[in-house]
C-alpha cells in the first residue's frame, strides 16, 4: 500500500476557530449571563439541530444567504445544509409543533451558525449567536419588551455604555412606494441611504420631489438622535406607511423616555440594512471600542407566513464572538475569568485515601487535580 | 473624545490637511516630516493615522480609525462596509479601460477571452462580467501601462487623471467605468457613538460649508 501523504495538522481551514483556556471561560460566562436575562423575561430555550433541509433555509433567508451554506446530500438524496441562521429553524417549529400553543410565544436560543462567506472584518465561517423570538402579538408592548431585554442584557454584561440605534423599515418603504421607484432605482437609493451618502440621496430623489424636500430628506438620513429626528421627519413625509412608522417609533421612544432609558437609544431613519426581512421597528447595537455591531433585531411580520402561519414576530440576536471581543478589548473579561481555588494532590500508594481527600476538597468548592508525586508545586 | 482619522499618504493627505487647517486643526510640520505613522493635531482632538491608500477602508471598517479619507476607487475595490457621508470633491479622476491606440475599439463581440491587467481586479471583473465579456484578470501592483506594450494584456483598467501617462505609452481610454473623487468614510459604530464629533468633522471638510457658498 502506498503511504498516505501526512496531513498538515497546523493548517486550519479559513473561517473556523478553536478556543482554549480563558477565552472559553469568557465565552461560557457571557452565554450564561445572556441566557439568564432571557430566562428572566420568560423566554424558553429551544435547542436546534445543526443541520436541516436546505430548502427550509432558502425559504426563510432568500437565495443570497442560502447560497452561502455548507451543503451536503443526506442518505435519502435530499440536500441538507449546516444551519446558516437559527430563526428559520425557530420559525418552522413555531409553524408546526408549536402551532396550537398559546400566544405570545417566547423562545430563546444559543448556538453556532455556519456561512461559507468571504471571511472579512473578523467574521468567521462559524459564528455564535444568542437571541430571542417573540411570536404572535404585534403590539407596542412587544417592541418595547425586545428593546428592554436587549438593554438589560448589555447591562448584565457590564456594557452600560453600549447604544441601541433604532429605525423602522416602514419609513423608507413608504417613501419608495410614494414616489413609485422601480426595483433598480430602489436598490440604488437604499444603498445610498445605508451609506449615509446624503448628496447622492438628494440627487436620486430629485426627479420625484421638490428640491427643498430632496435636500431635507438627504439631511434627514444623516441625522441620528432623539425625538427631534421624528419631528423633523414628520414635516417631510405624508404617506400613510411612513407616518405610521413614525407613530410606532414615537410610541416606543415615549416609553423609553418614561423609563429614563432614552439616553441609551438613538433614532436613525437611515437604518435600512435588513429591509428585505424586517417590516417594522429595527435596531442595531454598538459599544465604544468595537467597530462592528454587537447585534441587532426588529419586527419581521412577513417571515412566518412563508412557513404557513401568518403571525407577527419580533426578536433580536447578539454575536457571542463580538461580545467576547468587545469585553476583552476593554478589560471587562478579567472578573469573568475568576475560577475556584485549585488544589494539587500528589498521587501516592493509597489511592483510596487520595480520592477520598479529593472528594472532600471538591465538596468544599475547590478544584482538585491529581498530579505525579513531587509536582504539587508546579501544577496549575 | 478624540477622533482617529486614517489618511491616505500622498496628494489626498495634503488636501485633507489643508481643509482641516482651514477649520483650525493644525498638525506640526515636524510631525508630518517625521517618519511617525501616528500623529496628533495640536488641539489633541484628532489623531491621524498615515496609511497606504488601499488600507484606509480596512482601518475604518474595523473601527481602529473612526473616519478616513480615500478615493472612491479604493472604496469600490475594497467593497468597504462603511458610511460615506461626504464627497470631498478633490482628487478627481476616472477609473477607465484603456487599450493600445491602434486597437482601441470598444467592440468585444469577437473576443473569446480578454486579458485585462489592473490594480482593481474586483471592479474590473464586475465591469466585464456586466458586459458579458469573458476576461482573464491579471492583478498588478503598479506600472499597469506596461502590460499592453509587452503583450501581457490586451486591456488595462486603471486610474486616469490627465491621460498623459497613457498617451506616452501609446494607450488611450476606451471606456470610463467610474468618475472618482475623494470621500470621507466613517465607521458604522463611530457614526453612532461619536455623533457630535463626526458631525463636526463633516462640517470641517464639507466643500459646501466653510466657504460660505452653497451654490
Amino acid at each position: 500500500m502506498k503511504p498516505s501523504r501526512p496531513i498538515d495538522l497546523s493548517s486550519v481551514p479559513p473561517g473556523v476557530q478553536y478556543f482554549l483556556d480563558d477565552e472559553v471561560t469568557l465565552r461560557r460566562s457571557i452565554e450564561r449571563d445572556v441566557m439568564s436575562v432571557f430566562a428572566g423575561w420568560g423566554y424558553a430555550e429551544i435547542d436546534l439541530p445543526i443541520f436541516d433541509a436546505y430548502d427550509l433555509f432558502a425559504l426563510g433567508m432568500g437565495g443570497d444567504v442560502a447560497a452561502l451554506t455548507y451543503r451536503f446530500t443526506a442518505r435519502d438524496g435530499t440536500t441538507v445544509a449546516l444551519r446558516p441562521d437559527l430563526t428559520s429553524l425557530v420559525a418552522r417549529t413555531v409553524a408546526t409543533r408549536l402551532r396550537e400553543r398559546e400566544r405570545p410565544l417566547r423562545l430563546c436560543y444559543t448556538g453556532e451558525v455556519f456561512r461559507a462567506d468571504e471571511p472579512r472584518r473578523g467574521r468567521q465561517h462559524e459564528f455564535h449567536q444568542l437571541g430571542i423570538e417573540h411570536v404572535g402579538w404585534a403590539s407596542p408592548e412587544s417592541d418595547v419588551e425586545i428593546l428592554l431585554v436587549a438593554l438589560e442584557t448589555l447591562s448584565a454584561l457590564g456594557l452600560d455604555d453600549a447604544r441601541v440605534v433604532l429605525g423602522h423599515a416602514g419609513f423608507f418603504r413608504g417613501v419608495v412606494e410614494r414616489i413609485g421607484l422601480d426595483l433598480d432605482a430602489e436598490a440604488r437609493l437604499r444603498a445610498f441611504v445605508d451609506r449615509r451618502q446624503s448628496a447622492a440621496v438628494e440627487q436620486c430623489l430629485a426627479p420625484h420631489a421638490p428640491a427643498a424636500d430632496c435636500a431635507a430628506f438627504g439631511r434627514l438620513i444623516g441625522l441620528a438622535g432623539g425625538r427631534a429626528v421624528i419631528d423633523e421627519a414628520r414635516t417631510l413625509v405624508s404617506n400613510p406607511l411612513s407616518v405610521s412608522a413614525l407613530d410606532q417609533l414615537s410610541a416606543v421612544y415615549s416609553t423609553l423616555e418614561h423609563l429614563g432609558l432614552d439616553g441609551l437609544v438613538s433614532i436613525d431613519l437611515g437604518e435600512v440594512a435588513g429591509l428585505d426581512y424586517y417590516t417594522g421597528m429595527t435596531f442595531s447595537i454598538y459599544a465604544p471600542g468595537w467597530g462592528l455591531p454587537l447585534g441587532g433585531g426588529g419586527r419581521y411580520d412577513a417571515l412566518l407566513s412563508k412557513y404557513g402561519t401568518d403571525e407577527p414576530a419580533v426578536g433580536f440576536s447578539l454575536s457571542l464572538d463580538w461580545l467576547a471581543g468587545a469585553l476583552a478589548a476593554r478589560g471587562l473579561d478579567v472578573p469573568r475569568r475568576e475560577q475556584p481555588e485549585r488544589t494539587a494532590l500528589a498521587a501516592g500508594t493509597d489511592l483510596g485515601a487520595l480520592f477520598a481527600e479529593a472528594k472532600r476538597l471538591r465538596a468544599e468548592g475547590r478544584t482538585v487535580t491529581i498530579v505525579p508525586q513531587g509536582a504539587e508545586g508546579t501544577a496549575r | 473624545m478624540t477622533l482617529t482619522i486614517a489618511l491616505a499618504k500622498g496628494r489626498l493627505q495634503d488636501e485633507t490637511l489643508s481643509r482641516l487647517a482651514r477649520g483650525g486643526v493644525c498638525v506640526a510640520p515636524e510631525d508630518l516630516e517625521s517618519r511617525r505613522l501616528r500623529i496628533e493635531d495640536r488641539s489633541g482632538r484628532f489623531r491621524l493615522l498615515l496609511v497606504k491608500p488601499a488600507d484606509v477602508p480596512v482601518y475604518v471598517e474595523y473601527g481602529v480609525a473612526d473616519a478616513g479619507v480615500c478615493g472612491s476607487d479604493v472604496l469600490a475595490e475594497h467593497d468597504a462596509d462603511v458610511h460615506e457621508p461626504l464627497d470631498l470633491g478633490f482628487g478627481r479622476c476616472r477609473l477607465a479601460v484603456a487599450a493600445p491606440v491602434d486597437s482601441a475599439e470598444c467592440d468585444y463581440s469577437h473576443v473569446s477571452r480578454l486579458r485585462v491587467a489592473t490594480k482593481y481586479p474586483r471592479v474590473a471583473g464586475a465591469y466585464f462580467r456586466h458586459l458579458g465579456v469573458p476576461v482573464e484578470l491579471i492583478t498588478l501592483s503598479g506600472s499597469v501601462e506596461l502590460a499592453p506594450i509587452t503583450g501581457l494584456a490586451e486591456r488595462i483598467v486603471d486610474l486616469v487623471e490627465s491621460g498623459r501617462t497613457l498617451a506616452e505609452n501609446g494607450l488611450s481610454v476606451t471606456e470610463v467605468i467610474a468618475e472618482i473623487s475623494a470621500r470621507l468614510i466613517v465607521n458604522r459604530a463611530s457614526y453612532q457613538l461619536k455623533r457630535h464629533e463626526i458631525a463636526q468633522l463633516i462640517a470641517l471638510l464639507d466643500p459646501a460649508c466653510g466657504q460660505g457658498d452653497r451654490s
